[in-house]
């Protein structure tokens, strides 16, 4: 399966297993969302479960927090993450918030889902990477999966949180890789990352879109790394992070969203906190630039094999 | 409560309404005495709103669900949620639901169905058409409302809201309490048309109501509960009040109005209600000093009694956030306490 089937069939069978979980969006219904995540599932399940909505995103998030305030599971789908920002006093404000202002009392088990990144040709506004704003923000969970065996796996797990979770999709992987992905239940665990490779020279800390493409460039170098892929953006991983920088001494992060306060930063600041004295080179980030998305440029704008290597050439050859 | 007002009853409906205003009266204007002493940090009154909320609120069953905003004591009080509960947010104190996290005017109290009060204005109205989807999903007979200020009207959220509701055709009543200002600017320069006659945009029905008036308020009430209750659909109630004191204990009116409502004034609801119920001959004179003395009395003992209450401990501004602690918070708590 790739990872839209994966999606696909697992809000199925979240669909089967509990009438209470209703999905709403734009052309998420007859359609199957512009991605086809939600192909068929209206057929199955009716209007009434698959709604389409009006395009309004910031109803779209006010509406799902309301109905999870009921009892309700919503799982709202954002077609784009890059119009996400139309709703965002209703994420950072309400969803964030209302187990916090309400003592506890009011809680949101809701799982935002969102198309991120680039590599479509989507342009200025289809291609952003906006997970930094969400995983700054107490009260959220910040996922996004690298494959579609986490995708379902993250997913199962995101709809039993207790807490709103924002499902970052990275949608150039929507349908890069067809993996196997076992029919029965199984969840990958929010906060736990991966470690799709094993090596003791260097660590290479990424997520969501940017895993293959370091896990091609590892192999094809053959870099001994150690590469963490985090899952989990909010509360990310920082035991997997820290022990394989203690055994590496090294370090690399890569990820797709600008340089300046993204993630990267976070990640770079917990190490120096933490294990400064293990490390024997700067860390260094590969990241896009702080523009916005080009769209005729965009295969300038994401971090590729070469400037990973001078990056990880850079730390591994400093003395 | 829904208040089926007929003969047998109307009295004893009609004075319990007026006993709400008062007692909201009352404690509207302590409070503000009170933040003046630096007692309190803040509070934004609902004085001159009494008549519209208490008459809203005898349409509503208890079941029904208000995602209400921060000027809502009145409605508060006649639902019955006990003055103690008011107090205690107010005060921020440890008996507080929110835990002392949210300004004082921010209430929540679940157990009368009062959600949880945010502060970026309308943004509760999205929230309340979601509420109807999901309660009318599970079938349930209840009313979902959402009430809010004249100036909340300009916001994307309202218009997302009455466009939302009415295209599920949704058991949502939207309460506009026009009090005629949004802090310093009236209402005629926050819309170029009548509230009321928004609705027929979105395919609602609009409602115009006096608001000084609690008993033209509770019809138009009924009707729209009504509506919303029998599968008709949401409506937006536009009552017309005055605000007769300042947007907030952080507000100070006499740099833009210059016409103010005076207490007592024929403007002002309590009067109006008093007139009503006397010349129904439901209230005389010395009842309507009973009911006052008495307020003074509940407002007075239970502010002393609710102002002891400490603050919540440190510890507790780290619960909630999740529904478990995760690594970071427990690690800045150990940094911080
Ligand atoms: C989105 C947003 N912008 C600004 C504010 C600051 N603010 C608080 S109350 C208020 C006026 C609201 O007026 P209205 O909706 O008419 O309600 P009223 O307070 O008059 O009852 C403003 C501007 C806010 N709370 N939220």
């Amino acid at each position: 399966m790739n990872m839209v089937q994966a999606l696909n069939s697992t809000l199925d069978h979240v669909m089967s297993k509990d009438s209470s979980v209703i999905l709403l969006g734009e052309d998420i219904g007859k359609d199957g969302g512009v991605f086809r995540v939600t192909e068929g599932l209206q057929g199955k399940y009716g209007e009434e479960r698959v709604i389409d909505t009006p395009l309004v995103e910031l109803g779209i998030v006010g509406m799902s927090v309301g109905m999870s305030l009921m009892g309700v599971k919503a799982i709202p789908e954002i077609q784009f993450q890059d119009f996400i920002y139309t709703a965002f006093d209703q994420i950072i404000n309400q969803m964030a918030k209302m187990r916090y202002r309400s003592g506890g009392g009011f809680t949101l088990p809701m799982v935002l889902r969102t198309p991120y990144g680039g590599g479509i040709k989507g342009g200025l506004y289809h291609s952003q990477s906006g997970e930094a704003y969400f995983a700054h923000t107490a009260g959220l969970v910040v996922v996004t999966p690298s494959n579609p065996y986490d995708a379902k796996g993250l997913l199962l797990s995101s709809v039993e949180s207790p807490d709103p979770v924002i499902f970052l999709e990275p949608k150039r992987l929507y349908r890069a890789a067809k993996v196997e992905v076992p029919d029965e239940d199984f969840r990958v665990r929010i906060g736990e990352a991966a470690k799709p490779m094993e090596g003791d020279d260097i660590t290479v800390v990424t997520y969501g879109s940017m895993v293959p493409t370091v896990l091609n460039t590892m192999k094809k170098n053959s870099v001994n790394a150690d590469v963490i892929d985090l899952r989990t953006l909010l509360p990310m991983d920082v035991n997997a992070i820290i022990s394989s920088v203690k055994k590496t001494g090294r370090v690399v992060i890569v990820h797709e969203a600008p340089r300046t306060l993204g993630m990267g930063a976070e990640i770079s600041a917990l190490i120096s906190e933490r294990a400064i004295e293990y490390l024997y080179a700067p860390i260094l980030r590969v990241t896009g630039p702080d523009i916005p998305f080009p769209y005729r440029l965009e295969d300038y704008y994401m971090p590729n094999e070469t400037r990973i290597m001078k990056a990880v050439n850079r730390v591994m050859e400093f003395r | 409560m829904t208040e089926m007002v007929n003969e047998q009853n109307e009295k004893d409906v009609y004075v319990r309404a007026y006993t709400a205003m008062v007692l909201s009266r009352t404690f509207d204007k302590k409070i503000v005495t009170a933040q003046r002493q630096g007692r309190i940090g803040f509070y934004t009154p609902s004085i001159g709103q009494e008549a519209t909320q208490v008459g809203f609120s005898m349409a509503l069953d208890q079941k029904d669900i208000i995602f209400q905003y921060y000027r809502d004591v009145a409605l508060m009080i006649h639902r019955g949620v006990p003055i103690e509960v008011i107090l205690d947010q107010i005060m921020g104190n440890e008996e507080d639901e929110s835990k002392g996290r949210q300004m004082p005017s921010h209430y929540t109290a679940k157990k009368y169905n009062f959600m949880s009060v945010q502060s970026p204005v309308a943004t509760n109205l999205p929230l309340a058409v979601g509420a109807a989807y999901a309660l009318r999903y599970q079938k349930k007979d209840t009313v979902v409302v959402a009430t809010f200020g004249d100036g909340s009207t300009s916001t994307p959220d309202f218009h997302a809201a009455m466009n939302l509701a009415a295209v599920f055709n949704l058991p949502v009543v939207f309460l506009c309490e026009n009090n005629g200002w949004a802090i310093s600017l009236p209402t005629d320069k926050q819309t170029k048309v009548e509230i009321s006659e928004k609705a027929a945009a979105y395919g609602m029905k609009g409602i115009k109501v006096d608001g000084n008036n609690f008993i033209e308020t509770y019809r138009a009430a009924m009707d729209a509960v009504e509506r919303a209750r029998t599968g008709k659909g949401p409506t937006l109630i536009d009552a017309i009040s005055f605000r007769m004191g300042a947007h907030s204990t952080s507000d100070d009116p006499s740099k833009y109005r210059s016409e103010s409502v005076e207490e007592g004034s024929e403007k002002d609801p309590i009067t109006v209600a008093e007139d009503q119920l006397k010349s129904l001959g439901y209230l005389n004179d010395s009842l309507i000093a009973k009911i006052k003395e008495e307020s003074v009395k509940i407002v007075n003992d239970k502010f002393d009694i609710q102002e002891k209450i400490p603050p919540p401990e440190p510890k507790t501004m780290f619960d909630d956030v999740y529904a478990e602690k995760n690594w970071i918070i427990k690690e800045e708590e150990d940094d911080i306490l």
